[in-house]
């Protein structure tokens, strides 16, 4: 989900929980710190990776962004979640 | 490659983690500041925007703590905090620290020093190349130069004859070298030619032309020894060591190609050996020279080169990769008895079993031949136990410390349990306290190691010109100390932090300390009774060495050591013929009785309590051939005199005995005992070698001479025999110049009065006679007897160290256990005074508790030194299990220790003042 929130442009945490919330139409609603401790392994395992720049506002925040393995990652699960949430549709719909 | 760019992260996150976690809060703070400001600009207050904010966000801390983990370096961080912390906490107990460093550092020193000794002689290889290829054939360290048959059949020691053939005809050794057995008993005199210096007694090692090439060895300078500097014809040459070419001659390399004058016949030194290395063996007396072994025949005037029958070469050879030893070692043996089969020891022995035991055992070669190894090995195992009982005790002593702290510290444990903190976290910080403790002290104890081998070494070498052990510790004691202060640390924290952890913290909370009666806790008293009981094992053993070394040095070795010098020489190496000795002795006696003061002045090959022994077997004409050997001494009239030893039936040698004369003997009573038991009148008797069987009648006994000793006083019923030194039996066909039983070996110069510089003289007197006649050594009869109890005397005074060390330890032990009780129960004795309790009941009670515990570890401790003793008893003189001194004096020591260490908590608590107590209360 993250992966896919900084898939197309740089953002900042603040603007990934923004989107998440965005994209979910306020489906999903978690506290938004969460976001941090899930942000850390993601950047250890070089999927994305980090860096300080100006807002639009003009401060300063840490700038998130896919990496060349994270997109593969991406790619990867988003296919896993396609064949998994097609079989429970296909199950749940034929039952 | 992500791997490695991972690796870089993980990397990353453990250095930079200050600066990650900054970057972590400024993100969250921006975080929380866009969710404020949309609030706001949602319409809400400041104040609402701000909680709102907060809800929204989640624990903060915690999410904190959370992303931290993701860093993976948790363990660690703990780890160091732990480390950080204890470091804290030892600091603010210095006197605590203080006494656990100290006590840990002798407990582990006193293991490292005696490592250090165990490594160096035990498991170091010597410097040469892949030792681990190297095998020795032999397992025994038989020495010198014998003739005869091997009882046991093992043989280690060979003739050059059998060398030649095992090396031309074992195909398994890439090379196989031999090396003279009994070198250190056999220097050479060496003067450089051209120079000024005088010639100097050194060691000179006779040795194969591919020795240097079996060691793989590379010279230091000029070249080293090749097969064909070994061979019959061949010009004279020499290697010199490292250490000698630095020592004497500073590395001048002008000193290859140069001449020296060994034992008067002219050497070329070709090279020298590299640096490092000390010859095949551990010694104190290194060789300083290298000599070819086909040179030793002119060199040392050494007839048994070549002959098959003699034996006194040492062999190690280099096996060629994935030889199979025990193969070999079955060849080897079959080669030599089938060689030894073609030998007149072998036609002749009457032992019909010889052939048949013979063989050879293949050891490894790596260390050489490790002589020096046997001498301590029982001694070094003995002090290990000791000094390991030494440390067990220490880790008592800080476990007991430990265990008083974690009383003390329970209310903080306590209050940590309740705040929250997991019961393994608490056990992992005390552990981490402890074990940081232990490395103080093991760091500590590296410095008392090296102090301690450095005592050690000069105690156990002393005399010696040369300590061949490196007292600073290698990598692997580095590693045993560590290892040891690591266990230790766990050992000794272990119980402290698992009952800390026991503690219920609202028990705790509730200001138990009121005056209860419980002190100590039983852990804390055995550890004190197994202190008592082990210092008690440690104290036995010291009071039976030096019960030992007295009675060893209250023997009476019927000799007189007063005023008297030993001057140790060698005519052969200063170029006199053996038909020239019968002047060259008349001339010393002469030169000697000229200065003032001499009044004895005795020649022989060698004397009293030195380490040194020839021996041959005896058969008394007239009777079978008992199979037994007498130890024989070659002197001159004035011998007997000089060293002490009385004549109590017919004569002494006179000065008549001379080689034209009949030839006679003198024996001592142990000879008679033996030989001629039925009360026969030994005068008039003849005894001589067993073979040739004319032989027999060789020595005719004109006298007998008290037992006095010789050697060693532990051997026991030792039979001698004394002949003039320059006389030889008829039935010697061998040719007087290869007569090597002429040759002296030391004078014995005897005194009116105590002469200072009598060493001085010596050596000045002997020149005058022969630039040559160098002193090989020279000692005062006392050093020399002195000399032989070395051993003993180190045993002694480090066993009494030990248990010194023990007794302190268990005194301090017992000391903290009782003032601990004490300072515990201060309300209660204060309660009990108050209630009309007497100063002397108050010391009474508190002295019980302390002396009941003394009482059961030295009941355990009496039980516990008679199997030890009966360990350590092969090693006392005349000492059989236990003796009743030396358990009664250290009961008593202990006893005395004890209530000192008990008595001094008792009148603290006996001075206890009620109203103040009540006041407390």
């Amino acid at each position: 989900m993250i992966l896919k929130t900084v898939a197309l442009e740089p953002r900042h945490g603040w603007a990934i929980a923004k989107r998440i919330q965005q994209i979910s139409r306020d489906v999903l609603q978690v506290q938004q710190g969460s976001l941090y401790p899930a942000l850390h392994p993601l950047q250890q395992k070089a999927w994305i990776r980090a860096k300080w720049a100006e807002t639009e506002t003009g401060r300063r925040a840490k700038f998130y962004s896919l990496t060349a393995a994270g997109r593969v990652q991406l790619e990867n699960e988003a296919a896993n979640w396609d064949r998994l949430s097609s079989a429970i549709n296909l199950v749940v719909q034929t039952s | 490659m992500a791997w490695v760019h991972r690796l870089w992260l993980r990397l990353q996150s453990l250095f930079l983690r200050k600066g990650l976690a900054k970057e972590l809060d400024g993100e969250m703070q921006f975080h929380l500041d866009e969710l404020i400001a949309e609030n706001i600009g949602a319409g809400m207050s400041r104040e609402e925007a701000r909680s709102a904010a907060l809800r929204t966000f989640g624990n903060a801390t915690a999410l904190k703590e959370e992303a931290r983990e993701a860093w993976g370096w948790t363990c660690l961080e703990q780890l160091l905090q732990d480390v950080r912390y204890a470091i804290r906490q030892l600091r603010k107990t210095p006197g605590f620290t203080a006494t656990a460093v100290l006590t840990l550092a002798l407990g582990i020193g006193a293991n490292a020093a005696i490592f250090t000794l165990m490594d160096a002689l035990m498991m170091r290889s010597l410097p040469v190349a892949d030792p681990k290829t190297l095998v020795r054939l032999g397992d025994t360290s038989d020495c010198c130069v014998n003739s005869g048959s091997v009882e046991n059949g093992s043989y280690a020691l060979f003739s050059t004859e059998m060398y030649e053939r095992l090396k031309k005809y074992a195909p398994e050794f890439e090379d196989l070298a031999s090396m003279q057995a009994g070198f250190p008993y056999r220097p050479v005199v060496a003067r450089r030619d051209g120079t000024q210096e005088n010639a100097r007694s050194v060691m000179g090692e006779f040795v194969s032309g591919n020795y240097f090439q079996t060691f793989g060895l590379r010279p230091a300078a000029g070249r080293l020894f090749s097969d064909s500097d070994d061979v019959k014809g061949a010009a004279m040459v020499a290697v010199m060591s490292y250490t000698a070419w630095k020592r004497d001659y500073a590395g001048d390399t002008s000193v290859i190609r140069s001449t020296f004058w060994i034992n008067t016949k002219a050497v070329t030194l070709v090279g020298i050996a590299p640096e490092g290395f000390f010859g095949d063996r551990l010694s104190t007396s290194p060789p300083d020279f290298y000599l070819p072994i086909e040179t030793h025949t002119l060199i040392s005037n050494a007839p048994y080169v070549h002959d098959p029958d003699v034996r006194w070469l040492y062999i190690v050879g280099r096996v060629k990769p994935a030889t199979q030893l025990g193969p070999l070692q079955e060849k080897t043996s079959v080669s030599v008895r089938q060689w030894l089969k073609e030998t007149r020891t072998f036609s002749s022995t009457p032992d019909k079993s010889l052939p048949e035991k013979t063989h050879v055992v293949l050891t490894p070669g790596g260390a050489g031949i490790q002589d020096l190894r046997e001498q301590y090995q029982s001694n070094l195992g003995l002090l290990m136990g000791a000094s390991g009982l030494v440390l067990l005790i220490a880790c008592a002593n800080i476990a007991n410390l430990l265990l008083v702290r974690g009383m003390r510290r329970k209310t903080e444990v306590s209050l940590r349990a309740a705040l929250g903190a997991a019961r393994n976290r608490i056990v992992r910080q005390l552990l981490t306290e402890s074990v940081v403790l232990a490395g103080l002290g093991g760091i500590a104890g590296l410095a008392v190691a090296y102090l301690g081998a450095r005592m050690l070494l000069r105690l156990a070498f002393s005399g010696a010109e040369t300590i061949p052990i490196d007292p600073r510790p290698s990598v692997t004691v580095l590693g045993f100390a560590f290892a040891l202060s690591l266990l230790t640390g766990i050992l000794f924290g272990v119980a402290p932090a698992w009952m800390a952890s026991q503690t219920n913290p609202s028990d705790a909370l509730k200001s138990g300390v009121r005056g209860t009666t419980v002190g100590a806790s039983l852990l804390q008293r055995s550890l004190v009774v197994l202190q008592a009981a082990l210092s008690l094992v440690l104290l036995v053993g010291a009071g039976l060495f030096a019960q030992s070394l007295t009675k060893l040095q209250a023997t009476d070795l019927k000799l007189d050591s007063r005023n008297r010098y030993i001057a140790h020489i060698n005519p052969q190496g200063a170029g006199y013929s053996p038909r020239e000795l019968e002047t060259l002795y008349r001339t010393i006696e002469q030169r000697f009785h000229e200065l003032p003061g001499v009044n004895r002045v005795g020649i022989s090959n060698y004397t009293p309590m030195e380490e040194n022994n020839w021996s041959n077997g005896v058969q008394v004409q007239g009777q079978p051939y008992s199979g037994r050997d007498a130890s024989f001494i070659k002197a001159n009239s004035e011998y007997f005199d000089s060293v002490g030893t009385h004549v109590i039936m017919g004569r002494g040698i006179r000065t008549q005995d001379v080689l034209a004369a009949p030839t006679v003997a003198v024996v001592n009573q142990t000879f008679v005992k033996d030989f001629l038991p039925n009360g026969e009148n030994p005068i008039g008797r003849h005894f001589g070698s067993p073979l040739p069987p004319e032989a027999n009648g060789d020595y005719e006994i004109v006298g007998v001479v008290e037992d006095s000793v010789y050697t060693s006083l532990r051997w026991k019923d030792h039979r001698m025999y004394f002949v003039p030194i320059t006389q030889r039996p008829s039935s010697n066909k061998e040719p007087i110049d290869q007569d090597l039983s002429l040759y002296a070996g030391a004078l014995v110069l005897q005194t009116q009065w105590p002469v200072n510089n009598m060493e001085e003289i010596a050596r000045k007197t002997l020149a005058e006679i022969n630039p040559n006649l160098a002193v090989v050594k020279f000692q005062t009869f006392d050093q020399q007897i002195a000399d032989r109890f070395n051993h003993d005397r180190l045993v002694a005074q480090l066993t009494a160290l030990f248990g010194g060390l023990a007794l302190l330890l268990a005194t301090i032990g017992l000391y903290g256990v009782t003032a601990y009780t004490v300072a515990r129960r201060t309300s209660e004795i204060g309660i009990r005074m108050a209630l009309g309790a007497p100063r002397g009941g108050v010391i009474a009670m508190v002295m019980r508790g302390a002396m009941s515990q003394t009482a059961i570890g030295l009941a355990i401790g009496i039980l516990a030194t008679l199997p030890c003793a009966r360990l350590v008893e092969s090693q006392l003189y005349e000492l059989k299990g236990v003796n009743a001194t030396a358990l009664a004096a250290s009961v008593l020591t202990l006893a005395v220790a004890s209530s000192l260490a008990g008595l001094i908590p008792a009148r603290r608590a006996a001075s206890t003042d009620p109203a103040q107590t009540l006041r407390a209360e």
